[in-house]
Parts: structure tokens; sequence; C-alpha cells
């Protein structure tokens, strides 16, 4: 059940007004434009017991992602394809209003969020991570942890997701008398392309492209867009408020513009071609 | 001052030895006095102190904060003070004894959001901090810029006498409203005058433990290092028609020293 | 715990290149996460570990606040890729006695009776485990204490001892953690001369016992001296020495 709620920040009027003021000149409280991105920080190879990894700090939002390949068994329905699971979990590092224990809806939707993009993409191959098809495959898991929060944790913890991919190594796993064997090779992730996600909120009528968690707090709705190769792969309208058509396809736009700025990033990083 | 020795010291350092008197941070063990915070150690005449470079804000009856309103019921507003405790403000300090929640309305008085300067009236280990906007200057603050510093810069950011903060608000043609709680509110007409206030509070709030701090301030501000006594003949924009908001300002730093040995 | 195979070699070299007597590398950084009231960031060999600590702050629920003195509540919990195997990121029991002891370990230090009917949480998360990560994390949850401006009495220092090969060695990494003869992981406080945390792994005869203990604490005061660098770094930068005129 789903249950409306208080925010956790309440914005004090000051600060509201300041916004509003420099909105309608054009500059939000930070001094950015409205189609600007916080400083985008991405480390590799942070956790080197992962089979792949990332840091990114967008802003002061700072989220650390690790991969681990195992094997197991396909998901129903999808036998002949290696599994994936990404996972995400807010640590109570990361704000003072964050209580430690099971991941409520917001934290959910985060990671269900963070997962479509990268699975309706199709980024890695998983027609390529079956050993034994019907029976066992490759189970790549994609754990997120949140570290610290300022706001747009969706396209911080997909960047997280997307470079740790992009930069692992597989290990490669062989069957041996119906037993699964480590070889102790490693062979690069399959990767067919590069999904990126593009947040935006909604404040009055202006579009503000990554908001920080003093703009979230002011914020009517929210849109998260996810582009790859062909287009859009996962969209999802966030908050309590609504959007016109008009400014939903001007968010697409957007999204598709700045996300390409961002997978050239990501692909010069990770020296991947998706 | 005289003869006061002082150090950077952590939790657990010995500061010295001896028939010291142990003074705010300090605790007497044996015979030496600990450090208990990360600050700057003094050793004086009246005893061994440290000030602290960081911590949340503990309340003190008297002092004067920026609060920000997060809820009310029929009988208080809670009020946000930035530090470990929400305070109160009761409505009988606003409405009066004959106070009815029926026909006073709590909410168009002081709204969730609304910024508030208030003065600490009652705390201590049993309850909760209480407040009273029951004073000249002290009630909603309409506009400004609002900036959060830690609270252990406030006495350097005042200054002694409020040196530090006159030479910023005449430099930059503000007004500086400073809580206790490290709250800050700048308001001016030039805006440039402004974001040069808020550049040096900023730097005074790094800066707050280092040497020469106050000519370094003055020369982001393209003031000349005048003797102290030309200080006396304010010229700016601090407004007149309230001398008291300067006043407190010095009695704060008076009293918040004293306050401070008492512990 | 019986060892099965050699772990130092005819050099007197362990699995990772050390000596007996030699700590891992340890890198702590003040300040790391930007809302807590303290943090830091401790690398301790290969383990990677965020502290962060909020407070003192108000109590929810209400009813668990005390009338005279802080709440202090300690999390140590480990992230799914930490491990070789990923691991569930729900609380397992080690991680539920490991956060009681340390909230044992760092209790002492703290003076609570100063906040009375308020709350002190310290988060711990090992985002890379390798050996040894209670006492990286106890160790940098002291660090964040202190920068968070929490009155204590001292620092606390957290190292480890063991034995493998029959020998008693420094700072146990993870493959003497699982395959060596003992592990004894020590919370010292440095002036007070206190230990505030002590548990044994394995079978130590009573001489080994005051061999292990010894070298523990030796170790503890060499990562009180690092534990004082990264404070004292952060806060007074490269001047170590107070300049007189400070106040004018």
């Amino acid at each position: 059940m789903s249950a409306s709620k208080r925010s956790t920040i309440i914005v004090e009027h000051l600060r509201k007004q300041q916004m509003w003021d420099g909105l309608a000149r054009g500059k939000r409280l930070d001094g950015r434009d409205f189609n600007e991105q916080r400083p985008l920080e991405i480390e590799l190879d942070v956790i080197k017991k992962a089979n792949g990894s990332a840091r990114v700090k967008l802003g002061d939002s700072e989220v650390v992602a690790g991969v681990k390949v195992e094997t197991g068994e396909p998901f129903e329905g999808l036998e002949n394809k290696g599994a994936l699971i990404v996972s995400a979990e807010v640590l109570p590092t990361a704000s003072p209003h964050v209580e430690p224990g099971p991941p409520d809806e917001d934290v959910v939707e985060l990671a269900r969020v963070v997962d479509r993009g990268v699975r309706e993409s199709e980024m890695i191959d998983l027609d390529q991570l079956v050993l034994v098809p019907g029976k066992t495959v490759y189970t790549i898991f994609v754990d997120c942890s949140i570290v610290n929060a300022d706001g747009n944790l969706f396209d911080a913890t997909s960047y997280a997701v997307v470079a740790s991919l992009l930069s692992a190594k597989l290990p490669v796993f062989e069957m041996q008398d119906d037993k699964v064997v480590d070889t102790g090779n490693t062979q690069p992730m399959p990767i067919t392309t590069v999904p990126v996600s593009i947040t935006a909120a909604r404040i009055g009528d202006y579009l503000l492209i990554d908001p920080n968690s003093e703009e979230e707090a002011c914020m009517d709705a929210r849109i998260t867009i996810t582009t790859a190769d062909e287009g859009f792969c996962a969209i999802q309208k966030g908050f309590t408020g609504s959007f016109t058509v008009d400014q939903i396809k001007k968010a697409g736009e957007t999204a598709r513009i700045k996300g390409e700025a961002v997978r050239a990033r990501l692909k010069e990083l990770t020296g991947k071609n998706g | 001052m005289h003869d006061v020795k002082r150090r950077y010291v952590i939790p657990g350092d010995k500061i010295a030895e001896g028939n010291f008197r142990p003074l705010m941070n300090v605790i007497k063990s044996g015979n030496a006095l600990i450090a208990t915070r990360i600050g700057i150690a003094e050793t004086g005449r009246d005893g061994v102190k440290v000030i602290p470079l960081s911590g949340v804000y503990i309340p003190r009856v008297n002092d004067l904060v920026i609060g920000k309103i997060i809820d009310h019921s029929s009988l208080s507003w809670e009020v946000d003070i930035n530090s470990c405790f929400s305070a109160h403000l009761p409505a009988q300090d606003v409405f009066g004894r004959d106070f009815s929640p029926a026909r006073d309305d709590m909410g168009k008085h002081f709204a969730i959001g609304d910024m508030i300067t208030a003065r600490v009236m009652a705390f201590d280990r049993t309850r909760d901090p209480m407040l009273t906007v029951q004073d000249r200057d002290l009630g909603k603050i309409p506009t400004g810029e609002l900036l959060k510093i830690s609270a252990t810069r406030v006495p350097r950011l005042i200054g002694k006498r409020g040196s530090m903060i006159q030479t910023i608000e005449q430099a930059t043609q503000t007004r500086v409203l400073i809580g206790q709680n490290g709250i800050v509110v700048v308001t001016g007409r030039n805006p440039e005058g402004i974001k040069l206030a808020v550049r040096a509070i900023r730097m005074v709030e790094e800066e707050a433990h280092t040497a020469n701090l106050t000519q370094r301030i003055k020369m982001l501000l393209n003031v000349p290092d005048t003797p102290p006594q030309q200080e006396a003949q304010r010229v700016g924009a601090v407004d007149a028609s309230k001398p008291g908001e300067i006043e407190s300002t010095i009695d704060e730093v008076e009293e918040e020293l004293e306050v401070e040995e008492e512990k | 715990m019986t060892q099965t195979r050699n772990l130092i070699n005819e050099n007197g070299k362990r699995t990772d290149g050390r000596t007996i007597d030699e700590l891992r590398t340890v890198k702590i950084t003040v300040g790391r996460v930007k809302n807590a009231d303290g943090s830091a960031f401790i690398e301790f060999g290969k383990n990677k570990i965020v502290a962060a600590v909020y407070g003192p702050r108000e109590v929810h629920p209400k009813h668990m606040a005390q009338p005279d003195r802080c709440v202090l509540r300690c999390r140590y919990h480990m992230v799914p890729f930490s491990t070789d195997t990923r691991k569930n990121p729900a609380p397992s029991r080690r991680e539920v006695e490991i956060s009681k002891v340390m909230r044992e370990a760092l209790e002492p230090a703290l003076m609570l009776e100063d906040y009375p009917r308020a709350a002190i949480d310290v988060f711990v998360e090992v985002l890379q485990s390798d050996g040894g990560s209670r006492c990286a994390g106890i160790t940098a949850a002291a660090v964040a204490l202190a920068d968070a401006g929490i009155n204590m009495r001292d620092l606390v220092a957290a190292c480890a001892a063991g034995k493998v090969d029959d020998k008693i060695v420094l700072d146990i990494n993870d493959t003497e953690d699982k395959e060596g003869g003992a592990d004894m992981p020590v919370a010292y406080m440095p002036r007070l001369e206190q230990v505030t945390l002590l548990q044994l792994d394995g079978k130590l005869t009573p001489d080994q016992f005051n061999g292990c203990i010894d070298k523990a604490i030796g170790g503890c005061k060499m990562v009180y001296e690092i534990q004082k660098q990264a404070l004292m770094q952060k806060y007074f930068g490269n001047e170590t020495e107070l300049k007189e005129e400070i106040q004018q």
C-alpha cells in the first residue's frame, strides 16, 4: 500500500523566494542553467573484489555500484538468456532522513527504474550468457549503494550501474561433468548499447535537468527518461504533480541531447563502443 | 589576553598539568587537563578551555537564533533551529494570554517555511528548547539571502565587539543577521554586495582558526587596514535606527564566553 | 581454526608480502560524507569502509530517549559487493554481533551524559572487506565521532593480531583470517590505556595470548597516530603549530 507522505525537507520561504527570482532570470539557486547538469565524476574499478565497479559523484550525490557474476537458474520464461538483477540501497549514511531497514517505496522504485533502463535497452547481450540452456546461466548482480544523497539519485545510480557494467570483466565459466567451473580467465561483458538516463524536475513552468535535493523538495513533478541507440527505452514520471504533453516531449528531446554527451563520456572512460 | 598559551588539539590530547580549572570542553583526569573536542586549546590564568571547531549547535538560554517553522499544533509552532532538538514557540508568546485556537489562526501568523529570529527562553536537560519572539527585532524575516555555517564559527564571524561582521557589513553595504545556531541572513539593496558578503562569510567559516584572518577578509573586501579607532565612526548600511542589533551581538559574544566558562 | 597450509614463507614474508610485525597501509580521509555531521573514509589494506555520524539529534521513536544521557546507535553493515561471493543486503547475524561489539567499543570514550534525551547514530558501511573490517570500522567511526564534535574522553583505535604458522603476527588479512590459527581484534583508548573491544577466535596458549594482546595494542598505537594525522590535516591543514596572534 502506498500512502501520501509529508515532505522530509521543508524549504525555507526565503530560499524559495531566491529560487523564483533566479528562475525568472534563467538561473537556478546554484547558478546553473536549466539544462545544465552538475559536475559528474566517474571512477572505475574502485572495488577490486567485484567483477566490475564504479563510483559516481553527480554534484554531491554519491553512489558506488558493484558487479558480481555468479551462475544460477534462468528466470522463468527466459530459459535461454543470462539473468541480470539490479538492486539499490540508500545507505543510512546518505542523509539525516534515512532510517536503516528494508527499502521503502522510493528506493524500490529507484532500483526498478534503473534496472528497466539497462534491461529494456538490451545493454547486455544476455543470449551470450547461457551455459546449459534452461538450466544454468550466468547471473549478473549489480548492487548500488548510495553513500550521500543530494538529489537525482536516479541518474547518479544509473550512471554507476552502466559504468560498472561497461568496465566489468566477466569470468569465463565452463561446464565440467555437470558442474560449473571457473576457468580463471576473464572476458569483456557483451555490450550492445549504452543507456543513459536524464531526469528533469518541473518547478512551476520550468523544466530543470538534474535537480539537487533542494530543488526536489520544491518540485511539482519529475520525469526520468532513459535513451539508448534507437531512442527511448525507459521512462518514469514521478511525484505528485503532472506534466503537459508538450513538456513531456520537450523533456524527451532534452534527454536525447544531454544523454548523448554523457554517453560519449562513458564510452570514452571505459573504452567501450556500444 | 596575556599569558595565554594556545594549541591545536584533538579529543584525548593532554593540554596541561597541574592546578588549572577545567573550563569548556576540558575534563580533569588525575593531574592532567584533557581536551574533549577538536579545536584550539587555550591555557590562561582562569583556566583551560577548548574552542571547538566542529559540532552541532546546542542551545543556550538567551541565545539569539534564526529558525524555520516546520509544524504547528493548536498550542505552539515547532521550529527547526539547526540543533539536536526542535524548539517550540508557544502560541501565547505571540497572541497573548487570552489566546484561543478557534479564533487565532496559527498558520496565518507564521506559516510552515517561514524564517524567524527568536531568543531561547528556556532549555535544560529535561525539555526541548522554548523560544520567544517578544522583543524588538525578533519575529518573521521577510526577505534576504540565507546561508548556514557551523555554529562553532559564529563567535569568529561576529568578532570582538562585533568588529568582524561590521567590517563585512560596511564594505558590502549589507545587513547581516547572525543566529548563534549558525544560520545567517544577508539583506541589502545591491546584489553584488550581497554576493561579496556571502563570500566573506564563507571565508571566515573556513579559516576561523587561522592567523591574520581579519587582514585577508579586508583584502577580499578591498578595505584598507585601518586602526581600530576609526571603525567606531561607522558609515554605511548598518541600520542606525536599530542600534540594538549591534549591541546585542557584542553582548552575545561576551555573554557567550561567560556562559561557556560556567559549564 | 586449525591451519592446513603454510602462510609465511621461508623469508618470513606473509601472503601479502608483509613481515610479522608490519601493519597494512592505512589511509584515512575525514569529512567524506557531505550530509553527515561527521564522517571518515578508511582504507585499511584492501578494506574500504565509510563511517558516518549523525548526532546528537532527536530520538525517533521518542520513547527510546533516555532522560539523563544520550542513546548511542551503531550499525555495521556490508554492501553486497564487498565480499568474494555476493552477500545478501539483509543484515546477517555476524553483522548484528559486530554492530553490538562496535557500539560497546566506542561507548566508553563518549561523554554521553552531555546529551540527554538525544541520540548519536554511527553508521559503518563496508564497501570492500579484507580481514579486520571491524577494527577498521571502529577506527573510522572514532574519527567520524571526533569530526562530528561529540565530546570524547579519548579516541578509540583498533587493530587485530593473530596466530599464523604458530607465530604471533600483527594485523591479519583476509587469507590469514580464513586459514590461520587465531584472530584477536582489539580496540584501545590510547591516552587512558584502556581496552574497549577484545575478541578471540582460535586457540592460544597463555604465552601466545600475552604476546598477541601486546602486539595488537602496539598496532592500535600505530593506528592512533594515523587517526590523529588525518584529523589534524583536515582541521588545521599544514599548520601543525598554532601561531600566537590569532585573535585581535
